[in-house]
């Protein structure tokens, strides 16, 4: 008998004794998890996941600083993304604490932080940097068995991360930085770097489209994106340049257009995100904007239709940002243990929890059943 | 519900206690606004006025010797400046002012270019608006150290490089005025923004951006300062030293390691007398380290930045500077963690 791929899929996550979301999600969860590196201290590193109450409900430790989770859309699987240059993506069974798998970049490449799943959950995408030469790649492995099927150009040096437009689209943020190991913040490319934001097809890996900043603002590291319902994507910058120049930080672009539609702010606001955002997020309904800016200490709001700024959520060293299921509301998580929800358009952000002594590290991501 | 005479004992001790700390953090932030932050930039206006009015009589009376007090005035301005240099925080945040004090490192010469163009035409600085649009690189200290120091330019002979200086400096009075007068006429918890429902108090959030401030800077003096410019770790780039053609680059590090002294017991209760208090071993370890520091920096000969020594040897005599400048940011981070502040961590190290 011929056994379809859906089929073979289930059956090794049955295998693997891996329920879905949907059958082993606590009752206390209420349909929804947030999952999130953090740090104790400076050497004591995790993933955990906790529910809409802020109570932390599961967490396993880490080898190292994990940067960004990475949620499997179907089945309780989440994998820690190591940091850049991350050398291993831990999964576990956060509903039981079981550690899953631990893949590893290909010889010579390292992760980004960053991963993706496939919209069926049976491929998983990463971003690797080949270190030799400084290609950027896409590297598309079988889940849950790990075997690289595809490995494609990602089109530019440094994709950080990416997100999918649909089943057969990555979208990808390209930031331009050639790092190597051996000394990683050290940027080899500083005078050269040419950012992009890349379309790529998933199913052989070809350039549908590609737009960059201008060769005056080449220093736009693009670094973190997310694409809405309607296929807009946004994009927030690092710039690479000097605190003081007056560069745009966010910017808006979609599948057929080769050019960065930026985002106006107020000039006080835009000084103080100190040239670096942090998470771009689109609400549910994909009409409001948030980007973080830990070194501001502020998440600033856009409405997206009108493209016009909304305002700040002021919060020390914050990072984290995902949507809830509800429309223009956010969950927030910062450095300083806070969980934080937010409704920008009524100006309503409240503390949901606190847990001392711990860091939430800069991504945070959330599985929801309710929608 | 009943309360336990203990456990009300123990709420009353707790909020006690916890009033007691924020009164702490007030007494000791308004002084350092009162006893540090405000006479030191009384001294940064007072000496940019200075430097204001020697540009001008320098530039009515152009000779060797006015070029001479106009250049003394401009050490004694850097290392007022240097005073309060740590501190990118408050009124010096608004408009760029921080960054046109200092358009530095200039490392695309960009300073000289605009220079060499207000100096074609200088009447264009008269023009009412031409301030609130300018480039930071000609508004502050660089572009005064250029047209002072630069073979390019020479305000004794040239009349209108001599405008120009003019012009800037008695802006950089202007604006130093005016930072010192927002300074006057505010208080320090005024300029943050702080979150919805925090529990901490405005004092503690303030002390704690200082306290961050502060840490930063000592990266700025280890590797921009001293690292960068000698080669520490790759080619040496002397010329880009902070205010290396004055010859200012020593004396402004020493200054700034003599001002974190300072700044660690100002006041009553000071940093250094709380830390004291709640981390004896801590703060005694940061004190060492902060007079470790300035021991470092002045075994370094005077000419250190300008004679003739090689990369080799430079970077030897760094060497003891460099650890100690790690070792007191290192005890400075631990004991302001230990205090209760939080230093960030995604702001710190993000990606």
């Amino acid at each position: 008998m011929l056994l379809s791929r859906r089929a073979f899929l289930a059956s090794s996550l049955a295998a693997m004794s891996i329920p879905t979301w949907a059958s082993a999600l606590p009752i206390e969860a209420q349909g929804e998890l947030f999952f999130s590196a953090f740090s104790k201290g400076k050497t004591d590193h995790y993933v955990g996941a906790f529910g809409s109450n802020g109570r932390l409900l599961w967490s396993m430790p880490l080898p190292d600083r994990a940067h960004a989770p990475v949620v499997h859309p179907t089945h309780s699987v989440v994998g820690a993304v190591a940091r850049r240059p991350g050398f291993y993506i831990d999964f576990f069974n956060p509903l039981t604490g079981e550690a899953i798998k631990r893949i590893e970049p290909l010889a010579e490449h390292h992760f980004y932080g960053h991963a993706v799943f496939s919209q069926d959950g049976e491929r998983l995408i990463t971003q690797e940097n080949h270190y030799p030469t400084g290609a950027g790649k896409i590297v598309i492995r079988s889940w849950p068995q790990g075997e690289v099927l595809n490995e494609y150009s990602s089109g530019g040096i440094g994709p950080h991360e990416s997100v999918l437009m649909d089943q057969d689209v990555i979208v990808i943020a390209n930031g331009g930085l050639r790092t190597h190991p051996d000394n990683d913040r050290e940027i080899m490319n500083l005078e050269t770097m040419r950012p992009n934001v890349t379309f790529l097809s998933l199913k052989d890996g070809r350039v549908i489209n590609q737009a960059e900043p201008e060769p005056l603002l080449h220093k736009l590291s693009i670094r973190h994106l997310d694409v809405n319902r309607q296929g807009v994507v946004a994009l927030g910058f690092q710039y690479q340049g000097e605190l003081w120049e007056n560069v745009p930080l966010v910017a808006l672009v979609s599948a057929n257009s080769d050019t960065l539609d930026y985002l106006d702010m107020p000039e006080q606001i835009r000084a103080r995100f100190q040239q670096y955002c942090g998470s771009v997020c689109f609400d549910a309904s994909g009409e409001t904007l948030a980007i973080s800016t830990p070194r501001g200490g502020f998440v600033a709001y856009w409405d997206v239709p009108s493209k016009t700024f909304l305002g700040v959520d002021n919060c020390r060293d914050v990072c984290g940002v995902i949507a809830t299921n509800r429309k223009h509301e956010f969950v927030l998580t910062s450095g300083t243990g806070k969980q934080l929800i937010s409704s920008p358009r009524t100006r309503q952000i409240s503390q949901i929890n606190q847990l001392a002594d711990l860091h939430w590290d800069n991504h945070l991501r959330r599985i929801n059943l309710n929608a | 519900m009943l309360i336990t005479k203990q456990a009300l004992a123990a709420s009353v001790a707790l909020l006690a206690g916890s009033s007691a700390f924020a009164d702490q953090w007030d007494n000791t932030l308004e002084q350092i606004q009162s006893q540090y932050i405000v006479p030191k930039y009384e001294n940064f206006s007072a000496s940019a006025d200075e430097l204001a009015k020697a540009t001008a009589a320098l530039c009515l009376a152009p000779s060797d010797t006015t070029l001479e007090t106009a250049k003394q005035a401009f050490s004694q301005n850097i290392q007022d400046w240097q005073q309060v240099q740590w501190l990118n925080f408050g009124p010096v945040t608004y408009f760029m002012r921080y960054y046109a004090y200092e358009y530095w490192p200039d490392k695309k010469g960009v300073t000289q270019r605009q220079l060499r163009t207000l100096s074609a035409d200088p009447s264009t600085m008269a023009t009412p608006k031409f301030w609130t649009s300018a480039s930071i690189a000609v508004r502050g200290m660089t572009a005064i150290e250029s047209l002072l120091y630069h073979s390019d330019f020479d305000v004794v002979a040239k009349n209108s490089d001599c405008e120009v200086l003019e012009a800037i400096s008695r802006h950089h009075a202007t604006t130093t005025h005016d930072v010192l007068t927002q300074w006057q006429q505010s208080q320090a918890t005024d300029w943050i923004f702080p979150e919805e429902g925090t529990t901490a108090t405005p004092e503690h959030l303030v002390v704690e951006q200082l306290m961050q401030q502060w840490i930063e800077h000592m990266s700025v003096v280890k590797d921009a300062k001293l690292e960068t410019p000698i080669g520490y770790k790759d080619q040496p780039t002397l010329k880009l030293a902070e205010f290396y053609r004055s010859e200012q680059t020593l004396p402004a590090i020493l200054t700034n390691l003599k001002a974190y002294r300072n700044l660690y017991h100002v006041g009553q209760p000071s940093l250094f007398d709380t830390a004291m208090a709640k981390q004896p071993e801590l703060a005694q370890a940061l004190e060492s380290a902060l007079a470790e520091n300035v021991k470092a920096a002045l075994q370094l000969p005077n000419d250190y930045f300008t004679a003739d020594y090689s990369q080799a040897e430079r970077i030897e005599m760094a060497k003891p500077l460099v650890l100690s400048i790690s070792n007191s940011q290192t005890k400075l981070s631990n004991l302001v963690t230990k205090l209760g502040f939080q230093i960030g961590f995604n702001s710190r190290d993000g990606d």
